[in-house]
């Protein structure tokens, strides 16, 4: 049981972090310190917290700007409001709430449109710090500085967010689904739904069967799609991907002589209508787009290609009626689109349970960890203390 | 037309302007032209004029550019005799030529949201769609190949009735010819392909005949501010005519790249941009210069066979933005070119400006020079009547 809001609101927290001091190496449990929120900033007790690639990702990442250590990760979880700082209206003490790493000002052009979800006010700026002055909230009990993880920084029972990255729930959801739909889950059911507007009796082909492939299949199930093809080079997740809508599945090294665009060819008679890019590789990006049919086909990648490689187009086959789009967060609206997308899980349209494949305490994070780079779990809920 | 009836069922001797060498000057030549087969149709040609994709074929040197070939693929005329199985259009009726088929039955055809008929697939072949042989041959009974399923360089054509629309005759020769490719195609891509929206941004790069009819076409779609960019500043005051109201010549900005201009000019980006030249790296240019969010990047103008985007797959990622292409402005050529017909007749949409020369047919080279050095927009020649 955690402290009483009331109790440390205005003070520091000393509570436990999992910090990632190395790339690559485990993740260290030690007690941090964590500062109370400053203005437009929420200090939320984490409930439970899941692990994502792009944390796996960053977690070995040894170069560039985002190569800083020591640092606290994690970026989908849910958790209840501890205490807020000056100008914070949205939430207060004692409510449920889920950080995202996608911010919305509500002020700006993009976040008064209906047509973008790319805040133009904030998210750009201070990677390993809080969005507004790029400073941290979180130390070490030797005082040195903890960089904070894609604006939320999960792996650690107290965590402070601004505004702008959290989403107040008001319906009471079990707290494990609302953490899927902090970020991979929404991101696949929001590609489906809101990028590509899948329409009943389309055909959908998808590349990589993990967490955001898996939700761009129930996302286009949802949506009413016909055939939804399942393009991965693990055949376990053939099996795991029929309970989310997957139709049919191609395993590249199972092809024979043939392309894998050949296959999605013949399957779709003439290729797919929509195209989903869920791993991350500019080679596949250009698959997934081969894939697509001519005339209409639209190709949205969600992948996150982290080694700078070029996504090549022919220019003959853009020409003949095809389109590509990127997105971040499945073009979601965070605020207003995940209390969606959980009243649908609520009235039993959309399924998530199947998502969770694991469940860890926050002690045992790094079996987490373990599982995902196995192939094992979708995803593994981390649950603070119970 | 009594003199049409004389001909049916026999190969027409007539003039025709032959590309025999990939960059040569065309030449002027007595040629056969056999009667039309089954689904064609035979055309007497009033007018022709010339447009940049016959210059990129007439140019190249490996396939699909063959020669010798008959091009040009914008033109008007008048029917003079159908092949068996014809029943749209008859001896005498007004038709326009128009290099993407429509057969009307096919799932594409059927579909609101492709033009791309998959029963008579586009593509650039030498022969007629059907039966895969030329309707031409020259003195030395030699095979001359068509081009874009129209060859329009020459006084009596062989089109597919797939590739032909019969047309209101209240519309002048050389406006009608216009729309059998580049102003369709540029006033196509705004209201069809990106479907510009009343009160956006759009960036036109190029302002060729295909850029201004993109011009016409957001005009047409209620754009509020169309900018211009080219590095032949001659082209603005004409461009002034067409819509656009503001120009960017990438050859002043010094080592400032044109899309870090536009995002200052539009705060941020615009909402469509439009590639009407025919470069890739153009078409880089124009996703940089198009705004995060929501912002279209269309491609429009054709660069070389094989030619690839580069994109940074993170930018593709994280800003939001789409890349799309299309043939012919995404038109539906049986179901559109009417309804823009109707709109230029209503005075809606312009094409006037668009003539910048008239010439005899027989000076054909001359609309090329003046194309290449990027003197003309559109040449209309008129064979002899």
């Amino acid at each position: 049981m955690g402290k009483k809001a009331s109790e440390t609101a205005g003070k520091a927290i000393t509570c436990k972090a999992a910090i990632c001091r190395k790339p690559g190496e485990d993740l260290v449990i030690e007690e941090i310190e964590v500062a109370p929120p400053q203005a437009w900033e929420v200090r939320i007790k984490i409930i439970c917290t899941s692990l994502c690639h792009t944390d796996v990702t960053f977690w070995k990442m040894d170069f560039g700007p985002a190569g800083s250590f020591p640092k606290i990760l994690g970026h989908e979880a849910v958790g209840i409001v501890e205490s807020v700082g000056e100008h914070v209206e949205e939430v207060k003490e004692g409510d449920l709430v889920v950080p995202v790493f996608l911010p919305s000002c509500n002020e700006c052009r993009d976040c008064t449109s209906s047509k973008s979800n790319i805040c133009t006010k904030l998210g750009s700026k201070f990677y390993l710090g809080m969005p507004r002055d790029g400073t941290s909230r979180f130390r070490d009990l030797k005082g040195e500085v903890l960089h904070h993880f894609l604006f939320v920084s999960s792996f650690v029972e107290y965590t402070v967010v601004d505004i702008a990255h959290v989403v107040s729930l008001n319906h009471h959801v079990p707290p494990d689904k609302a953490c899927l739909l902090s970020c991979g889950v929404s991101t696949g059911i929001g590609a489906a739904w809101k990028v590509a507007e899948v329409e009943e009796g389309s055909t959908v082909a998808i590349f990589g069967l993990g967490a955001v492939g898996l939700a761009v299949a129930e996302g286009a199930r949802l949506c009413g799609a016909s055939k939804i093809i399942g393009v991965d080079l693990n055949p376990d997740k053939f099996e795991i991907g029929k309970k989310f809508g997957v139709t049919h599945f191609i395993n590249p090294i199972a092809c024979g002589e043939k392309t894998v665009s050949q296959v999605v060819k013949e399957i779709t008679d003439g290729g797919a209508d929509y195209c989903f890019e869920c791993i991350g590789l500019a080679s596949l990006m250009k698959d997934a787009f081969s894939c697509s049919r001519e005339g209409w086909g639209k190709t949205v990648i969600l992948g996150v290609e982290k080694h700078g490689s070029e996504l090549n187009i022919n220019c003959y086959e853009i020409l003949r009626g095809r389109s590509v789009v990127g997105s971040m967060f499945g073009g979601l609206k965070p605020k207003s689109d995940i209390p969606i997308l959980l009243k649908k899980y609520l009235d039993k349209e959309l399924r998530l349970d199947d998502f969770i494949t694991h469940e860890v305490n926050f002690q045992d994070i790094n079996k987490a960890f373990e599982f995902m780079a196995q192939g094992k779990s979708i995803r593994c809920i981390i649950w603070m203390d119970k | 037309m009594a003199g049409e009836s004389k001909t049916r069922g026999k190969p027409i001797r007539c003039k025709a302007a032959v590309s025999r060498e990939p960059g040569e000057p065309l030449v002027m030549e007595e040629v056969m032209v056999a009667p039309p087969m089954a689904g064609e149709v035979r055309i007497r040609i009033i007018c022709t004029s010339l447009c940049h994709s016959d210059i990129t074929f007439w140019k190249l040197k490996e396939p699909p550019a063959c020669f010798p070939r008959i091009l040009g693929h914008e033109a008007v005329g008048v029917v003079e005799s159908v092949g068996e199985n014809v029943t749209e259009v008859e001896e005498g009726d007004y038709v326009l030529p128009i290099f993407v088929p429509d057969c009307g039955e096919c799932t594409d055809c059927r579909s609101e949201k492709s033009n791309l008929c998959s029963a008579f697939p586009f593509g650039i072949y030498p022969w007629m769609p059907r039966d895969k042989t030329s309707r031409f041959t020259d003195r030395n009974g030699e095979v001359l190949h068509h081009f874009l399923q129209v060859s329009s360089f020459i006084e009596y054509t062989v089109v597919d009735i797939t590739n032909l629309l019969k047309i209101n005759p209240n519309i002048p020769p050389s406006k009608a010819c216009l729309f059998s490719c580049g102003i369709s195609t540029g006033v196509g891509s705004a209201w069809r392909t990106a479907s510009v929206e009343k009160g956006s941004s759009v960036v036109i790069f190029g302002l060729g005949a295909i850029g201004l009819a993109v011009a016409e076409g957001a005009k047409m779609c209620g754009a509020s501010r169309i900018i211009g960019v080219d590095t032949n500043p001659d082209k603005f005051e004409l461009a002034k005519k067409f819509g656009v109201s503001e120009f960017v010549n990438p050859k002043d900005l010094g080592d400032k790249p044109v899309s870090q201009v536009i995002i200052e000019m539009t705060d941020g980006g615009a909402d469509y941009c439009f590639e009407c030249v025919g470069f890739a790296s153009l078409v880089q240019a124009a996703f940089a210069s198009c705004r995060k969010g929501w912002g279209k990047t269309i491609m429009v103008g054709v660069d070389k066979p094989g030619a690839t985007l580069e994109f940074d797959s993170f930018d593709m990622l994280q800003l939001g933005k789409t890349v799309m292409g299309s043939l012919y402005g995404g038109l539906k050529p049986k179901s559109h070119i009417p309804i823009l017909l109707q709109r230029f007749l209503d005075k809606e949409l312009n094409v006037d400006h668009f003539v910048t020369h008239e010439m005899k047919f027989d000076d054909i080279n001359k609309a090329f020079d003046l194309l290449i050095q990027g003197k003309s927009l559109r040449c209309v020649m008129w064979m002899d009547k």
